[in-house]
């Protein structure tokens, strides 16, 4: 059974509120956890007297607790392991790159009269008409 | 068209036919015009030679009709005409003090209205709407000047005002406000501003007026509405500090619940014959004191809560990561200090008496 770092939704609706947990992964949600270890307030406020518009999101998070689990090996989902990368607590997901699309050939009619156009990639040979 | 009224028995009766007219056609330009009118005809009248000695005074002289003797409505008509009436007489001149000498009302004279208004009644028909007199401009000016130019401690300004320490307080944010606008070139509600405090009693809070507002009261706690015996031996020196730890453990004693409490040492030197000038000094030198101490305190307490927290600066926002411990969770796990949204308790969103708004300044 895997123990997990994720996120629990509480608050009103499109108010979302999340409590950073730790619980069995197969648990509803917002069952009660093992430990709740923070919070984690996604809407991003302004301060009271600060003009420049500038925003932030508040997050409580017990530094001590997280590394605590984050060594007896549980596994944080996508969120909590960027918030965990931010403080330090891990090093940051580095996810690998997406395949690239290959470039899709123009339709030109039915009756190719003129020729296929040139491949985008700067090394491949040109295109062999079949 | 002018109402047909009864003549015979009231000699008084073509006069008024002629008052009547002459406030139909005249409208509201002179609406005494009639009534000034039957006051000439009157002396008139009385002047007049009677041809016989008999005859009363008010009738004509070939009339056989009963004497005009006033009934009680025509009586109490000349009584307030002659009294409360006599501001109506002429109209009221903007550029002068009303009749009631209040001068704050917006434009100098104000409408002359019939019937009781002592400056409270904000809507003219509605007696049961009474305003509370409210900070005038000149007043709002004072309070920002002797808070930010004159550089005085918040309690010092409260005592020489006699206003509330968070009306100052909020005064002094409305200002700044409105002058952040100006200076961003926003347009100002003066209008709008102009005729709402035209409605209103204005306090200019003159020196020598009563004071605007109570700004010492202490606050009654529900513990201390129970009445208590206590014995305690006679030699016991029983202080007020006592009497609150009797209520209750956390109670505190009233000195201790007094927003200026360098008020009671200024009374004491006033009273104990200290020159005026010296007492008020010496306040505000304490008051500056207190308040700096109280500055000093807070300042190490946000230092502290820095310690705390880590910022993170994204792109796009700044993510403030604050470090507490989760097993600070009270004697039974459910602290109100505690982290976290908490589990199995309902939503009070819809209860009817919870305060959803925010109550206080941050």
């Amino acid at each position: 059974m895997v123990v997990k770092m994720r996120l629990a939704r509480f608050g009103r609706r499109n108010q979302p509120f999340y409590n950073i947990v730790v619980t069995q992964a197969r648990t509803a949600r917002d069952s009660r956890p093992l430990e709740v270890i923070g919070t984690y307030d996604p809407i991003p406020k302004g301060d009271s007297y600060d003009t420049s518009g500038k925003l932030h999101k508040d997050i409580k998070l017990d530094k001590r607790r997280a590394q605590y689990w984050v060594g007896v090996g549980a596994q944080p989902t996508e969120t909590v392991w960027r918030l965990l990368s931010m403080i330090g607590i891990l090093q940051p997901k580095v996810n690998p790159p997406l395949p690239k699309q290959r470039a899709v050939p123009k339709w030109t009619g039915l009756f190719d009269t003129k020729k296929a156009p040139a491949s985008k990639k700067p090394n491949a040979p040109p295109p062999q008409p079949n | 068209m002018a109402p047909r009224l009864r003549s015979g028995g009231n000699g008084l009766s073509p006069l008024l036919l002629t008052c009547v007219e002459g406030l139909s056609q005249r409208g509201g330009s002179r609406p005494l015009a009639g009534l000034t009118a039957i006051i000439q005809n009157q002396s008139q009248r009385i002047t007049t030679p009677r041809s016989s000695s008999r005859s009363p005074p008010c009738s004509a002289p070939f009339s056989t009709s009963a004497p005009c003797e006033l009934n009680r409505e025509q009586r109490r008509m000349w009584a307030w005409l002659r009294g409360q009436g006599k501001k109506f007489k002429t109209a009221p001149d903007p550029d002068q003090p009303g009749p009631d000498g209040d001068t704050a009302r917006g434009n100098g004279g104000g409408p002359n209205y019939v019937g009781s208004f002592d400056g409270t009644q904000v809507f003219r028909n509605n007696k049961l709407f009474k305003s509370e007199p409210v900070l005038s401009e000149k007043a709002r000016d004072a309070i920002f000047s002797a808070v930010v130019e004159d550089q005085l401690p918040l309690k010092a300004v409260s005592q020489k005002f006699g206003v509330d320490m968070r009306r100052i307080a909020a005064v002094v944010r409305m200002r700044s406000i409105e002058r952040n606008w100006i200076a961003s070139k926003k347009p100002l509600a003066k209008p709008y501003q102009r005729a709402v405090l035209a409605m209103l009693p204005q306090a200019d809070l003159n020196p020598g007026e009563m004071p605007f507002e109570p700004i010492n009261d202490i606050h009654v706690h529900m513990a201390t509405m129970q009445q208590l015996f206590h014995p305690t031996s006679e030699s016991r020196h029983f202080t007020r500090r006592d009497a609150a730890k009797a209520f209750g453990a956390h109670t505190l004693p009233p000195d201790h619940k007094l927003r200026i409490p360098e008020m009671i040492d200024l009374e004491r030197k006033l009273a104990s014959g200290v020159p005026s000038e010296e007492a008020h000094d010496e306040f505000v030198a304490q008051t500056a004191r207190t308040e700096a101490s109280r500055a000093k305190r807070l300042k190490g307490r946000r230092t502290m809560a820095e310690l705390n927290r880590t910022r993170v600066a994204t792109d796009r926002f700044e993510f403030r990561f604050e470090n507490f411990n989760s097993s600070a969770v009270g004697r039974t796990g459910r602290g109100r200090t505690a982290v976290g949204w908490r589990y199995g308790v309902p939503s009070h969103d819809r209860k009817p008496d919870q305060v959803k708004i925010p109550t206080k300044m941050e």
